[in-house]
């Protein structure tokens, strides 16, 4: 018995530490607000989706370190920024936990986050409840900001924009080859994200008169894709939309490989086809696919090479439309603050309601504003349409459209030649 | 003061701070970690009463969570019934189904149950993911259920505060464990360990094993899916990859063995060791070093069991009573209520 | 009609690679009638070793087996030394101690976490290799090479584990050990010895599953996972501890995989696949193709 009360004795000096390490940081925190701005950020760091909420997470780290380096929030006294970060693990239930203790105990000015629509929906609430400004740089879900929320804000356009804009862009293509698309398929993974996307698609085919021959869910654990894909080539559409998350988009695109299946165009919805091991996992197989994003490294604005040689020198990969609206909500946030003049969070709330971003380091995105309306939505966060080709450098990601911001001297390849 | 009286003494104790601890405790951080540890011992305790006394591993039990969130959330959102009313429909669902699984299941032994059980949650996830419409009532698919935070009100179980959900839950795991009690004392809680330990022994004795354990079954299935509710007017968004996952089935039964399964304080004690590793380890490290939290989780578990392969109920016991045993000088060699048996 | 069969040909392809993921599960249970939840996070740790392994060397990805193999053997014979045989030693006479269970996920919420500490969470596969993409082409009909290398890998590693189990005198010991524990110490068998060669020939056969998976699919930290529940479903339908019924039930699920999302969404197969498993365990507890012992 001796043996086990060391250990018995081991396991209590662990918990006391840890039971200390907990109250400690409370009582610092109350006094320490005065020239530090806290943010509060709630993002997946494990689990499924830890690649996505790593890149916002350096995104975010880097937007700050600028802005800290320029000054801070020079209406507030030159007030740095100070970042703290919680893992949701892509739980919803951990995404309300973390925003209490953000809240509450942290004493956090401003939350951001959370990635997953279905985190975020309850997170909001939390900060909703407490006045907190709750600043969403993505999470697509219409919903998001039409629950009557008055202290959350988003960057990102929301879903019915991204369907909106792929038929936009279909309509287009079709009349710009002048080749005809008849027949859709669409293929999504089985989640909010992808329902939400469908629901849409579906009501967008009915008004633009495609035929929908295959409007397939799977499951995002599947391992192994190729009955889906011999369901889409059976089907025999002319453009296959989709809506992946990272390791089934490499998946799904490496069997379309392989089974030769003979498409117009690929059109993707980000997400999974935006993650920057795609396009190195997928190699060759990804050519000619299109995909919405929000933002592309080839996007004609002031700053953006430079921002992006920036990130992928520290993190080691470009930036993406994910990444670049974190980004942008730093100094989104920073803006608000510096109007604000004030740590209240009423007054930071009035801030971001009247927004009206149109410059600065932060403005690396093809709109030119960033503005809310009153739901919370940014009213011109627009998309563009991007191709993987392969320009003799290797495979990039190459802005087809809108057509203002088509890369100078780029033909879209449309419909895709036989390989 | 004899042995007795001093063990009503602590329970009373314990029940008071547990019962005060809001007023000195004004964090809503630690009140809402409080609160899960107490949601997690309560959700332990009803599994307790199948796989504490029955002697099996049930690995499904966040289904009747699920049904017990859905239910009541799908009759309050979509015909203005009360999560109150919706939380005991949603019980006896639960109960129904959990009678319906435990009857072909309950044949099976060890990993085949297991096994059966994982099977039978995941399974219903996937139903549940796979049906936006069920006849009338929506349930939505992946997407799932948004509670609108709006009908704030004792009748509504919703609450601007934590402190009401505090007390709810409270009560109820409180309640859980008198009924825990009582089933313990009982013949039934008597069959059950006797069918658990020696199935053949107890039917030879005219034992009805079979119907002893559905009725645990059934009992278990029903308070597990009131939590379902509670859990579903706490967090105000349900969706199937968070109440039917496998992860909380799985949390429980941790919680259960690390405390000492098929005891009352066990589930208790397994969530006092737990909980607090599993979020103040997230807390500390989850965004600088992603991942970590969950490996001093996995390491946790791992060295309890290693040295306490009973779970900590049993030394702590020990303890408790040397510790008497000292300020009293009683040499009593009493086991203490807290056990069953 | 071609559809159908083409559908099959695939189904039984990657079923008998699922079966192949699944064997270590169904060997471990046997012997030392535990199920390991850390089976998955083996297969996975496989997966990043054959993935160093072929990327740094540039071999072929099934030359890789020759370090693979012994790699995970030593590490699932550690691992079962270090981490599980204490459990086995507090808790000596309980048949099927179920706080092992705790401790495989303990290993899982450890290896996979550890990975990701590493490795960080990319994506990772292997580029320039000669498998992949590559497809057999019979008329209209595609066949994945690769899939049919790991079908030949399956089946020729059941055959050798099977020949093992029944040739070799270690082999007798473990199934001996497996029928009896008490009566193989008595007969003289090392019954932890046994069980640690049980874990690293496990573990090794999940090394091989994941030298068979590299060429065409993607490596990550979580990816054990996917396979971790359906590897359970196969063990369950093949009779737990049957090393032929692991294949075989592998190819079910496969087949239904495969041939059933051609009437439906892929999403219900998972259903499917559930319900089959329930059905399968009410009426015939002991899997389909599983002798009936006692458990």
């Amino acid at each position: 018995m001796k043996t086990n009360f060391k250990f018995w004795g081991k396991l209590i000096a662990i918990f006391a530490i840890i039971t200390f390490l907990a109250v400690l940081p409370q009582s610092p925190s109350v006094w320490a607000t005065d020239n530090v701005v806290k943010v509060g950020n709630i993002i997946p760091l494990s689990g499924p989706s830890a690649s996505v909420g790593q890149q916002g997470k350096n995104a975010r780290e880097m937007a700050v370190e600028e802005i800290n380096a320029a000054g801070g929030i020079k209406s507030l006294g030159g007030a740095k920024l100070e970042m703290v970060y919680a893992d949701s693990e892509s739980k919803p239930e951990k995404g309300v936990a973390e925003a209490e203790r953000f809240i509450n105990t942290e004493k956090v000015n401003v939350l951001t986050g959370c990635w997953n629509s279905a985190v975020s929906y309850p997170t909001s609430a939390v900060a909703e409840r407490y006045g907190i400004p709750f600043i969403v740089p993505v999470s697509v879900a219409d919903k998001i900001t039409e629950q009557g929320f008055k202290n959350v804000f988003r960057i990102a356009a929301k879903d019915s924009w991204w369907t909106r804009d792929q038929f936009a862009f279909l309509k287009d293509m079709e009349k710009e080859f002048n080749t005809k698309v008849e027949k859709l398929a669409f293929v999504y993974e089985n989640g909010d994200w992808g329902k939400g996307f469908a629901g849409q698609w579906k009501a967008l085919a009915e008004k633009g008169g495609y035929k929908v021959v295959l409007d397939e869910p799977y499951p995002s654990t599947s391992t192994d894709l190729s009955p889906v894909v011999q369901k889409i080539k059976r089907a025999r559409p002319d453009v296959l939309m989709l809506v992946s998350n990272a390791a089934d988009a490499i998946l799904l695109t490496n069997t379309l490989a392989e089974y030769k299946v003979k498409l117009k165009a690929i059109i993707a919805s980000g997400g999974g086809h935006a993650d920057p091991s795609f396009l190195k996992a997928a190699g060759k197989n990804g050519q000619y696919l299109f995909d919405i994003v929000e933002w592309e490294t080839d996007v004609n604005k002031p700053g953006a090479k430079e921002a992006n040689a920036k990130y992928n020198a520290k993190y080691g990969s470009n930036l993406t439309g994910e990444a670049v609206d974190a980004y942008l909500a730093m100094y989104v946030l920073k803006d608000a603050l510096e109007r604000a003049g004030s740590l209240d969070p009423a007054k930071i709330r009035q801030a971001l309601a009247t927004t009206n971003l149109t410059g600065g380091p932060g403005m690396i995105v093809g709109y030119d504003a960033v503005e809310f309306d009153e739901t919370g939505q940014n009213k011109h966060a627009a998309l563009v349409m991007v191709q993987i080709n392969d320009l003799g450098k290797g495979l990039e990601r190459i802005t087809v459209w809108p057509k203002s911001a088509r890369r100078g001297g780029y033909k879209p390849i449309f419909p895709m030649p036989k390989k | 003061m004899t042995r007795q009286n001093i063990n009503r003494f602590a329970l009373i104790l314990v029940g008071v701070v547990a019962f005060g601890l809001p007023l000195v405790l004004r964090s809503p951080t630690y009140l809402h970690i409080l609160i899960l540890l107490y949601l997690y011992a309560y959700l332990t305790s009803s599994w307790n009463l199948v796989g504490g006394f029955a002697g099996v591993l049930p690995l499904g039990h966040s289904a009747f969570i699920g049904i017990g969130a859905y239910a009541s959330t799908i009759l309050s959102l979509q015909y203005g019934i009360s999560p109150w009313i919706g939380m005991i429909v949603g019980g006896i669902l639960a109960a129904i189904v959990g009678i319906l699984i435990g009857f072909p299941t309950f044949k099976m032994r060890g990993a085949y149950f297991a096994l059966a059980t994982i099977a039978f949650g995941e399974g219903i996830r996937v139903m549940v993911e796979n049906v936006d419409n069920l006849g009338p009532l929506k349930i939505n698919g992946p997407r799932g259920l948004q509670i609108p935070p709006t009908n704030i009100g004792f009748g509504n179980y919703m609450f601007a505060g934590k402190e009401p959900y505090y007390y709810i839950i409270l009560v109820m795991l409180l309640g859980i464990l008198a009924i825990t009690y009582f089933i313990s004392r009982s013949k039934l809680g008597y069959y059950l360990n006797a069918g658990g330990e020696e199935p053949e022994a107890a039917m030879a004795l005219g034992v009805n094993v079979a119907r002893a354990k559905l009725i645990a079954m059934a009992m278990s299935s029903f308070f597990t899916a009131l939590a379902g509710t509670f859990y579903a007017q706490f967090t105000l968004y349900i969706h199937p990859k968070s109440v039917i996952s496998l992860d909380f089935s799985f949390e429980i039964a941790f919680i259960a063995l690390i405390g000492g399964r098929g005891s009352i304080a066990g589930p208790v004690l397994g969530a006092l060791l737990l909980r607090p590793v599993s979020d103040f380890s997230r807390i500390y490290f989850g965004s600088t070093l992603p991942g970590l939290h969950l490996i001093i989780f996995g390491t946790v578990l791992i060295l309890v069991m290693i040295f306490q392969p009973r779970g900590l109920q049993e030394p702590l016991t020990r303890a408790y009573n040397r510790l008497l045993d000292k300020i009293f000088g009683g040499t009593e060699q009493k086991e203490i209520t807290h056990e069953y048996s | 009609m071609i559809y159908i069969l083409e559908d099959a040909i695939n189904g039984v392809l990657m079923g008998s690679i699922y079966g192949l993921t699944a064997l270590g599960l169904t060997l471990i249970f046997g012997v030392l009638k535990v199920i390991n939840f850390a089976h998955g996070s083996l297969l996975m740790v496989g997966m990043y070793a054959a993935y160093w392994a072929i990327i740094l060397t540039g071999v072929h990805p099934y030359v890789a087996l020759i370090i693979v193999a012994p790699v995970m053997y030593l590490f699932g014979y550690y691992l079962q030394d270090i981490v599980i045989k204490p459990i086995f030693k507090a808790e000596k006479d309980v048949r099927e101690p179920i706080t092992v269970i705790i401790v495989t996920t303990g290993v899982w919420y450890i290896l996979d976490n550890l990975t990701l500490l590493i490795f960080g969470p990319t994506y990772r596969n292997i580029q320039d290799n000669p498998l992949k993409g590559k497809m057999l082409e019979i008329g209209e009909m595609f066949i994945s090479v690769p899939k049919l290398w790991g079908f030949v890998t399956a089946v020729v590693t059941a055959a050798a584990v099977y020949w093992f189990l029944q040739k070799t005198r270690m082999g007798r010991a473990i199934r001996a050990t497996s029928l009896d524990r008490e009566a193989a110490s008595l007969m003289g068998i090392n019954q932890f010895k046994v069980y640690n060669v049980a874990f690293g020939i496990g573990t090794a056969t999940a090394g091989i599953a994941a030298v068979t998976l590299v060429p065409f699919y993607n490596i990550f930290p979580s990816v054990g996972v996917l396979f971790d529940i359906k590897g359970f479903i196969i063990v369950v339908l093949g009779g737990l501890g049957s090393i032929g019924g692991a294949i075989l039930g592998g190819i079910i699920i496969g087949l239904i995989e495969s041939i059933a999302p051609q009437f439906m969404t892929a999403t219900w197969t998972e259903a499917i696949v559930y319900g089959l498993f329930l059905v399968v365990l009410f009426v015939k507890p002991s899997g389909l193709f599983g002798v009936k012992y006692d458990w």
